[in-house]
């Protein structure tokens, strides 16, 4: 059972690179109606111990990274259609099935938000965990109790022996997520990927989880992927942070760097979006307008310039990649010394950062070129039907006029128009 | 208030609903009880217990505020919004809505109250039925009250879906051509379509996008101010809570442990578990959580089945320990009594709160640290008690 594949690191020299290292991904979806772009060529590294954030909104593509990652994409639509990733000396998207299944569990651990769809519903604690435990490692049935009741005991379950024949309904939602917790770290792996674990849990018990995910990766010195759409819950417990925007990296720095200073429009716009506990007083908010783009399209300029308040004409039609904030600075990858990267061609300032628009006297944003038009940005408030949709609503609006509506015009108002 | 145009219509919410005029309370909930059942037998059903989801909860809602809900699962937050607008019938107490006790209603007084409060429902996904159109989903309140004429209504749907921030023209879309947030909008327009003086909003944003929620949080406020509106704000998240409300009742386990104006409530807690709440939210600021301490609740909230005895929260207070564990607490079930202006607060040594280290901490302040020294938060690893089998 020993795999063939993960003791070549442990034998030999331990070497220089990077624990993860992630080149270039591109992940696509074949769906009924056209292929999702989910992820759009990323790449990020992680170190031995280091805990990394990724951070953005629903369908940026920061699960799908890390299905990616594990090779868990559901099939047959999710195909990871470029790059690499390389963990530990072995490039995961080519590894076989059977090699892949051995190194699951063992190396790479994951946390799931719902722990009621990840653990079995009919199997006992003791069941799932010594069976786990096993299909790794040949130890006897009464060695990997003995692990079990010590691994649950770590993640503080009170009673452990006798909550081994337990089911996971008799658990409550957080006593569910530390029985994930040991599961997930029955290995010892050196990667643990947590997707959004505490999102299902009420805040007292998220402090409790959070503080034991914490006290437990520091201390076995597990690295660790931290996704999550909470920009509270990376800021304590991450050391370097990568913002995801519709499948690309829009923004990666020092977890306390990122909150110092923030220089994407999108996070810019995402910090001001949320109210803040410890504001002095009512802070009006300052949302990001319209709605993330449709990833059915192959992204064309900047994925955010149909939401940007600093958008240039460029944005619309070149995608800027990720360069230092200062320029012409030396780029670390990782660590606590990484360099400060955005993908943006018109960053805010300091000062815009703060108010959360742009000050500069008479700038208005790029109006779009006639070609790009984001249907769904322009579906939302104070921003005019396309010249697509007001054809089309006409055309509808018809038998509605033909039924004696006499004083509505043919052709409907602007949106903005004179009710309200 | 029988039919007439929108703008008619629209007249009378602003001059207030009639009857006591602008200042006053337009809602006054005095010990709300609402209790579920719970029975055993197919054929020969017996009674064996109550869920006791709110259990003597009273507050005032005055004209035109907004006052915050807040509270984890299960705290009866939900409930008590439910109730108020009379979607659960209450076990005991007193819904006085305007000057009109509505516990009790039923039938077309009943059905003529709920013209005046609406709800808007955390799920945009669940709450709007997706086989009608958007002016039929906005226009059927309309039609339930038989206000307006055909014509008249659908003027109305446009003159909502613009107000929310729509397209007009949008309105024979159906809610799966919407976005989240734009359900969420049509949710709300919705709501308003009647003209409600009160709206009891259940989570409205948390099914949303961060960058979404703050586009409907700012819509709420604009509509607030527009058509004069009362908000019962339900939330789980206290920051959220905290922007948006005047003031805040923080609830838990069926019972209101602590009221207080939404500065006051963030800045002075004065109710333990308030503080843990408080200290339990991440904030997104790197300093201030290295800062911060906090304060780690044991175990899960008990069941509201059989809640314990004297103060509920007694079995999991880091006060109750640090104090010694007084008898009283597991005895006397604290009333909520007022402490500072407009501060109330259920707890028997909510004195002990204020200035101490663990609300100093919860709070990101600077802790002499001599102080800290001696005086350790409850340790983090303390195991957890056991929850029920």
């Amino acid at each position: 059972m020993t795999a063939p594949t993960s003791t070549r690191r442990r034998d030999g020299i331990p070497d220089a690179g990077p624990l993860l290292q992630v080149s270039d991904l591109v992940v696509k979806f074949s769906t009924h109606d056209g292929t999702v772009h989910a992820v759009n060529g990323i790449s990020f590294q992680v170190e031995a111990g280091e805990t990394l954030g990724l951070v953005g909104e629903s369908g940026c593509g920061k699960s799908v990274t890390n299905l990616a990652i594990m090779r868990l994409l559901p099939k047959p639509a999710g195909k990871i259609a470029g790059g690499r990733v390389d963990f530990d000396g072995l490039d995961l998207v080519r590894l076989s099935e059977a090699e892949m299944r051995d190194l699951r569990g063992k190396e790479i651990a994951m946390i799931f938000q719902d722990p009621m769809t990840s653990l079995n519903p009919v199997l006992t604690i003791e069941e799932q965990m010594v069976e786990t435990i096993r299909a790794h490692r040949r130890v006897t049935k009464q060695e990997a109790r003995a692990r079990t009741i010590a691994l649950l005991s770590m993640v503080g379950i009170p009673n452990p022996e006798s909550r081994l024949r337990s089911h996971p309904h008799q658990f409550s939602g957080g006593m569910r997520q530390r029985v994930m917790i040991a599961m997930a770290l029955a290995l010892e792996p050196k990667l643990m990927i947590a997707d959004e674990p505490t999102t299902a849990l009420d805040v007292t018990i998220q402090a409790q989880v959070l503080e034991l995910l914490r006290d437990l990766t520091e201390r076995s010195q597990t690295a660790v992927i931290l996704i999550t759409h909470d920009l509270g819950v990376v800021a304590g417990m991450t050391q370097r942070i990568n913002v995801m925007y519709a499948g690309f990296i829009v923004e990666t720095a020092t977890t306390p760097e990122l909150f110092a200073a923030p220089s994407h429009p999108y996070t810019v716009g995402l910090l001001h979006s949320i109210p803040r506990l410890n504001a002095e007083r009512h802070e009006p908010l300052i949302p990001i307008e319209g709605a993330p783009p449709d990833q059915r399209r192959a992204p064309t300029g900047c994925p955010f310039a149909p939401r940007c308040a600093w958008r240039l004409e460029v944005c619309w039609t070149d995608n800027p990649s990720l360069t230092p904030v200062v320029a012409g600075t030396r780029v670390v990858t990782s660590g606590a010394g990484a360099t400060h990267l955005i993908a943006c061609h018109n960053p805010p300032t300091t000062d815009e950062a703060v108010a959360g628009r742009p000050l500069r006297p008479g700038f208005v944003a790029a109006a779009p070129p006639g070609v790009v038009v984001d249907e769904l940005a322009a579906s939302l408030e104070a921003t005019p039907a396309t010249a697509e949709e007001v054809v089309l609503m006409t055309g509808e609006e018809g038998p509605i006029s033909a039924a004696g509506v006499t004083d509505l015009p043919p052709t409907p108002p602007p949106p903005e128009g004179d009710e309200s | 208030m029988t039919t007439g145009t929108p703008a008619g219509s629209q007249g009378q919410a602003a001059a207030g609903g009639s009857g006591s005029g602008q200042g006053g309370d337009l809602l006054h909930v005095e010990d709300l009880k609402v209790w579920f059942p719970i029975t055993e037998g197919i054929i020969f059903e017996r009674h064996v217990g109550d869920v006791q989801a709110v259990d003597g909860v009273s507050f005032r809602l005055r004209r035109g505020e907004t006052l915050g809900l807040v509270g984890e699962s299960g705290c009866g937050k939900s409930t008590t919004g439910r109730a108020i607008i009379r979607l659960y019938k209450p076990t005991a107490g007193r819904i006085v809505f305007d000057g009109v006790d509505v516990s009790g209603l039923d039938g077309v007084p009943l059905r003529r109250m709920r013209r005046r409060m609406q709800m808007i429902f955390q799920d945009p996904y669940a709450s709007l039925d997706p086989r009608m159109t958007v002016s039929g989903i906005i226009a059927e309140p309309l039609e339930i009250h038989d206000v307006g004429t055909g014509r008249e209504r659908r003027e109305r749907v446009r003159e909502l879906l613009a107000t929310v921030g729509l397209n007009p023209d949008f309105g024979d879309r159906y809610p799966h051509e919407f976005s989240g947030g734009q359900r969420q909008r049509i949710g709300v327009a919705r709501a308003l379509a009647l003209n409600p003086d009160l709206i009891v909003a259940d989570e409205p944003i948390s099914a949303l996008d961060v960058s979404i929620q703050a586009q409907i949080l700012n819509l709420l406020e604009k509509l607030q101010v527009q058509f004069h509106l009362t908000y019962l704000f339900i939330a789980h998240d206290l920051s959220v809570v905290r922007h948006i409300s005047d003031r805040i009742a923080v609830m838990y386990l069926g019972r209101i442990v602590e009221l207080a104006s939404a500065r006051d409530l963030n800045s002075v807690p004065l109710h333990p578990y308030t503080v843990a709440l408080l200290s339990a939210i991440p904030v997104p600021d790197p300093v201030v959580e290295s800062r911060r301490r906090r304060i780690i609740l044991r175990g899960d909230v008990p069941s509201p089945v059989n809640p314990p005895s004297g103060c509920r929260f007694h079995t999991r207070c880091w006060l109750r320990e640090r104090l010694g564990n007084p008898e009283r607490c597991t005895t006397e079930d604290p009333a909520l009594r007022p402490l500072a202006t407009g501060h109330e607060v259920a707890c028997h040594f909510a004195e002990d709160v204020d200035g101490s280290v663990e609300q100093r901490q919860a709070l990101g302040r600077p802790v002499d640290p001599a102080q800290a020294g001696s005086r350790q938060p409850v340790a983090p690893a303390a195991p957890p008690s056991a929850p029920p089998a």
